[in-house]
């Protein structure tokens, strides 16, 4: 017994306790019954905890709605931001305080429409920054709008006969944009999510995560698509993992299932540091 | 050689037993003697649906003429079964008063009868002895034929050991079963096939009481799911924080061990706690973060007391 405990104490970092990482009188949360946000949440801290990071160099930086909310939960340095702008906020913060792990959490309507530009420059910056975002396919916090990321012909409170629009590929975006990490996962596979993220953090460069997460009160419930169990589980039928060690893709049964795990890894110069070697050898000619 | 058809009615073998084992060969075997010695043989099985570990069974019939190719519920001559649970689920079978019940008492437990999957917990499995289901039909041997096939040094050829018990049973002559028996195993397994065949007669003519069912899968076998954070452990301790969950019921219905419910409150409380094995799907999946799982008692009181 005494040797068991002597193994468990000397093995590896401390048992991941999500408690130790969250404002815990600010809870419970605002968030719905079954909105997938709290597991990615979980997962993010899960990550950092194996990461071995530390609490004062994390800068969780987040916009407005539902997933802009996750921030404030968090024990660490938060910064809630405009609509939008967490990217150009995170931006200037890496900028001046290289030493912070920046990550940013937003969401679909908040990275890819009001924030689309912030996204597509800070992908082409490449920038030192991971980018979480959580994606529910709707606007939930102002009620139920439709957003860049619905799916066609699904109901929102917008789009009352239907969603007529084409659907954003926001990894497909991010990638086009010269983003040098992008990956996307559901919550579902809550371990997988956390070793996608661990790899987004360690990552050098911009790195860019989409979680498919649910919104079960507002999204599901007008969609008839079954309470949060149903919706979560969905998830598995609705993911390709063919980026994981090239597991089976069965694509003719699935022709809408999107590809998830590691999409895109590069090794493109990061912007930070190219900056600041442009900014120490222009004051030296000077 | 006398081919002569001493049976006029079919005679109806029912060879069952579980995936792997060997079931298909040894109807094989049988169905191609009764062919060759000129009796019509139908035979029957289902097979592939249980791939190894699950229920297969095969049927023979034999005579100078078979309309059908399956055997009515009690009308099986010779049960010859390769699995002890296989053996009682197809007892009742067998034709009251007249047939003949071979078995193995080798015990492989199916994956369903661990309904407890902690490590440790006892599996559900029949209880029957062997003396008591021999004491039920006309005549019946119980045999370890795996331990048999064992020490001739190859555990798969028990199927051989209880066709040599079958062919005391029927009429053919012991050359023709050796010779349908190599022609029928891989041939570097011949001769291990042909001695664990002549054991299986030898014990047949020998004089020995029922032995007990011996049990080769000790216990339940530890469920592999194939991630290290699923490993099991022995102290489980769940903590659900009620003024946290907001009851949405994903824990509930994603519990692999179906132990956790929503109480009155619609709060989700641990029903049984003997039955988790903290797996930790319900903590990754709580979007409230209200459930936490302990694995080691030192965590729990770190937890109580923080």
């Amino acid at each position: 017994m005494a040797k068991k405990k002597q193994s468990a104490e000397t093995s590896g970092p401390k048992e991941f306790d999500v408690m130790s990482y969250l404002r815990r009188d600010l809870f419970p949360h605002f968030l719905c019954p079954g909105c997938g946000h709290g597991i990615a949440l979980r997962a993010l801290m899960w990550a950092a905890h194996e990461l071995g990071l530390d609490k004062d160099k994390i800068a969780i930086v987040s916009g407005i709605g539902c997933s802009g909310r996750l921030g404030a939960y968090v024990d660490a340095n938060t910064f809630h931001t405009t609509h939008g702008r967490p990217l150009a906020y995170a931006t200037g913060l890496k900028l001046a305080r290289p030493d912070l792990h920046v990550i940013v959490i937003t969401g679909d309507g908040d990275c890819l429409a009001i924030g689309g530009n912030h996204l597509i420059h800070a992908c082409r910056r490449n920038l030192d920054i991971t980018c979480m975002m959580l994606n529910n396919e709707v606007y939930g916090m102002t009620g139920g709008q439709v957003s860049p990321t619905t799916s066609q012909d699904r109901y929102t409170t917008t789009t009352p006969t239907g969603n007529t629009e084409a659907t954003f590929d926001s990894c497909k975006l991010a990638e086009a944009a010269g983003a040098s990490f992008v990956g996307r996962e559901v919550t579902v596979q809550t371990p997988t999510l956390k070793n996608l993220l661990k790899d987004a953090i360690d990552h050098k460069g911009f790195s860019f995560v989409e979680v498919i997460s649910d919104c079960t009160e507002i999204y599901g419930r007008k969609n008839d698509l079954g309470n949060s169990p149903e919706m979560i589980l969905s998830q598995k039928s609705q993911m390709r993992p063919d980026s994981y060690g090239g597991v089976i893709v069965d694509e003719p049964f699935r022709p809408n299932a999107l590809p998830t795990g590691v999409l895109t890894r590069s090794d493109r110069a990061e912007y930070g540091e190219t900056y600041r070697s442009t900014m120490a050898s222009s004051k030296k000619g000077a | 050689m006398d081919k002569k058809i001493t049976h006029k009615e079919p005679v109806n073998v029912l060879v069952v037993g579980v995936g792997g084992q060997g079931v298909i060969m040894v109807s094989k075997v049988l169905a191609t003697i009764c062919q060759e010695h000129g009796y019509q043989v139908k035979q029957s099985e289902v097979h592939g649906m249980a791939k190894r570990g699950g229920g297969v069974f095969s049927h023979v019939r034999f005579g100078e003429q078979v309309y059908s190719p399956t055997i009515p519920k009690g009308s099986v001559d010779v049960l010859l079964a390769l699995e002890w649970a296989e053996a009682l689920r197809w007892v009742n079978h067998i034709r009251p008063g007249e047939g003949t019940f071979i078995s193995d008492t080798q015990h492989i437990v199916p994956p369903f009868a661990c309904r407890n999957r902690k490590r440790g917990a006892e599996a559900g499995y029949a209880r029957e002895t062997s003396d008591q289901i021999i004491s039920r039909v006309n005549k019946g041997f119980a045999l370890d034929a795996t331990t048999m096939a064992r020490e001739l040094g190859n555990e798969r050829a028990a199927n051989t050991v209880l066709l040599g018990l079958l062919s005391t049973t029927l009429e053919f002559s012991e050359d023709v079963w050796c010779d349908a028996i190599s022609r029928f195993v891989p041939p570097k397994t011949v001769d291990v096939n042909l001695q664990a065949f002549e054991q299986g007669r030898a014990w047949a003519a020998m004089d020995h009481g029922t032995p007990e069912p011996v049990v080769h899968n000790d216990g339940p076998t530890p469920v592999v799911v194939g991630r290290e954070e699923h490993e099991m452990s022995d102290f489980v301790q769940l903590d659900i924080n009620p003024a946290w969950c907001k009851s949405c019921d994903i824990c509930v219905k994603m519990c692999p061990e179906r132990c956790l419910k929503l109480d009155d409150q619609l709060k989700a409380v641990l029903t049984d706690p003997d039955r988790c094995t903290g797996c930790r799907i319900c903590e990754w999946l709580c979007p409230d973060l209200a459930i936490t799982v302990h694995r080691t008692p030192e965590a729990a009181r770190a937890a109580a007391q923080g």
